[in-house]
């Protein structure tokens, strides 16, 4: 899929899914604690436990569409797995697993680098899905309100939700402006390609500066104060909600504490 | 080079988030002040921040044969500080994760560092001494812009180092990392730093104006906005 594809498919989804009307805190309080223990576990058994639950809640009840939750997930498990071969082969220390003699050197695979491998494919799939479940089911305005509520500085938001809008009004003209230039064979070997994506960069740039200047006058006019005011409507979160989220989060912690020494090799 | 979600394990992501913040929080102080005195300031970092987004959903051909894109950021830093432009990374890079999976949340400190940071910090600083140094201004743009590239993916190496270490050492695996990346990153550095010259360029002759309001470049007889913005 395309870059500006796969963003407006997320950002529909977070709009559009079955949890949307739930409170944003409690399904950031649930993606980032899982997250958290994902990120500290030392085995791969929690983080397939996290991957499991948070893909059935994506799937089952925000109702996400299986084809578009994988298209979404191919293209970085494909990278973590390069990587995580790549460490598997050359990193590590300690015991040795096998030796492979090499005329100009001698290849040592290590144990405990195949272990790291492992281990942090699956930490790496276990976070993607907590992401995820938070940007599949919660819309960036909400997340943003949220923020605000939690004393992030008000002009980070400010120029967070700025951005965030513009992101959709340059990703469209540039769109329109890409496709110009291939009609127009812009794209014909390196040099034009690199050509074209400049122009773009350049015009873009210029557009750019020329639409802050009416925006900023388009806002003044309507009594703009530094101040962007969002219609903060959204629901508290359920106390059963989080205290569920807690027991969760407290039996996968001692499942990390119990599972701690468990290898693959 | 974005480090994705969940790659650094747990002492790490938090000792990173503690290293960035100390400059994300001096880029936020700077830029509170700068949108309190010039108000029309914030509409336009909006829109840089935007763009520096979508430029990176542009690829572009490096001569590996793989696609990468311009980062941007060390443009930015010659243009308005590396201060603001962390402030306006770590938002880029937090919608990069959020709608594009690309980097993560956990590793949003580690990215910040190396591509907010170091990257602009380095651009910036060149950028200063190829002025002090009078070489042409192109010749600053590009080393500004590619050499911010380069630091970017040392650090990147650093960080990956520190937490796969190999039997020799961290340095024997800083070198494995750095090696890997320096296949595809001096190509696309050099691609960077070509696509920044034409850039300043396209942006000099048609926003000459503008660049000298933020005294980048200097045109004789226009005041400057950004001895406003330093102060």
């Amino acid at each position: 899929m395309a870059h500006s594809d796969i963003y407006a498919h997320i950002d529909r989804s977070a709009y559009t899914n079955l949890l949307a009307k739930n409170s944003p805190i409690t399904k950031g309080f649930f993606a980032l604690s899982a997250l958290i223990i994902s990120v500290s576990s030392q085995s791969i058994i929690v983080p397939i436990i996290i991957f499991t639950i948070t893909t059935v809640l994506l799937l089952r009840f925000a109702k996400i569409k299986a084809h578009f939750y994988l298209d979404l997930l191919i293209y970085p498990t494909a990278m973590a797995a390069l990587s995580c071969l790549f460490i598997a082969l050359f990193f590590g220390y300690g015991q040795a697993l096998t030796q492979i003699n090499l005329p100009w050197f001698t290849w040592t695979i290590f144990k405990n680098g195949i272990t790291m491998s492992v281990n942090t494919f699956f930490r790496v799939e276990s976070a993607l899905s907590c992401l995820y479940f938070l940007v599949l089911t919660t819309s960036i305005t909400d997340i943003f309100i949220t923020l605000r509520r939690f004393k992030v500085p008000r002009v980070v938001v400010e120029l967070s939700l700025l951005i965030y809008r513009y992101i959709f009004v340059l990703l469209e003209i540039s769109v329109k402006m890409n496709t110009a230039q291939k009609l127009r064979l812009g794209n014909s070997g390196l040099i034009k390609r690199m050509r074209s994506v400049a122009l773009v960069a350049g015009n873009l740039f210029i557009r750019t500066l020329e639409q802050g200047e009416r925006t900023f006058v388009a806002m003044n006019a309507r009594g703009y104060d530094g101040n962007i005011r969002v219609l903060e409507d959204l629901p508290k979160p359920k106390k059963a909600a989080i205290f569920g989220i807690v027991l969760f989060d407290i039996i996968l912690a001692i499942a990390i504490f119990l599972t701690t020494n468990i290898g693959v090799v | 080079m974005h480090i994705m979600e969940g790659f650094l394990p747990n002492p790490w992501w938090e000792i990173w988030f503690a290293i960035a913040m100390p400059f994300v929080a001096y880029g936020i102080y700077r830029l509170s002040k700068v949108t309190k005195k010039i108000p029309e300031a914030l509409p336009l970092l909006a829109l840089m921040g935007a763009f520096i987004f979508v430029l990176s959903s542009l690829k572009l051909p490096s001569v590996t044969g793989s696609t990468s894109h311009p980062t941007g950021t060390g443009l930015a830093a010659v243009v308005v500080g590396p201060g603001i432009t962390s402030v306006l990374s770590i938002i880029v890079l937090l919608f990069q994760a959020l709608l594009l999976a690309h980097g993560g949340i956990t590793t949003l400190g580690a990215n910040v560092f190396s591509m907010g940071i170091v990257g602009p910090m380095v651009a910036y600083a060149v950028w200063i001494a190829s002025k002090k140094a009078r070489l042409p201004t192109s010749a600053g743009i590009f080393l500004a812009a590619a050499l911010g590239d380069l630091f970017t993916y040392v650090t990147t190496s650093v960080q990956l180092a520190l937490v796969f270490p190999t039997s020799a050492g961290f340095f024997d695996a800083f070198l494995k990392f750095g090696t890997i990346f320096a296949i595809t990153q001096i190509p696309l550095a050099i691609g960077e730093g070509i696509l920044a010259v034409i850039l300043f360029d396209f942006l000099a002759k048609y926003k000459g104006q503008l660049l000298a309001t933020l005294k980048v470049i200097k045109l004789p007889g226009v005041s400057s906005t950004q001895e406003e913005i330093k102060s």
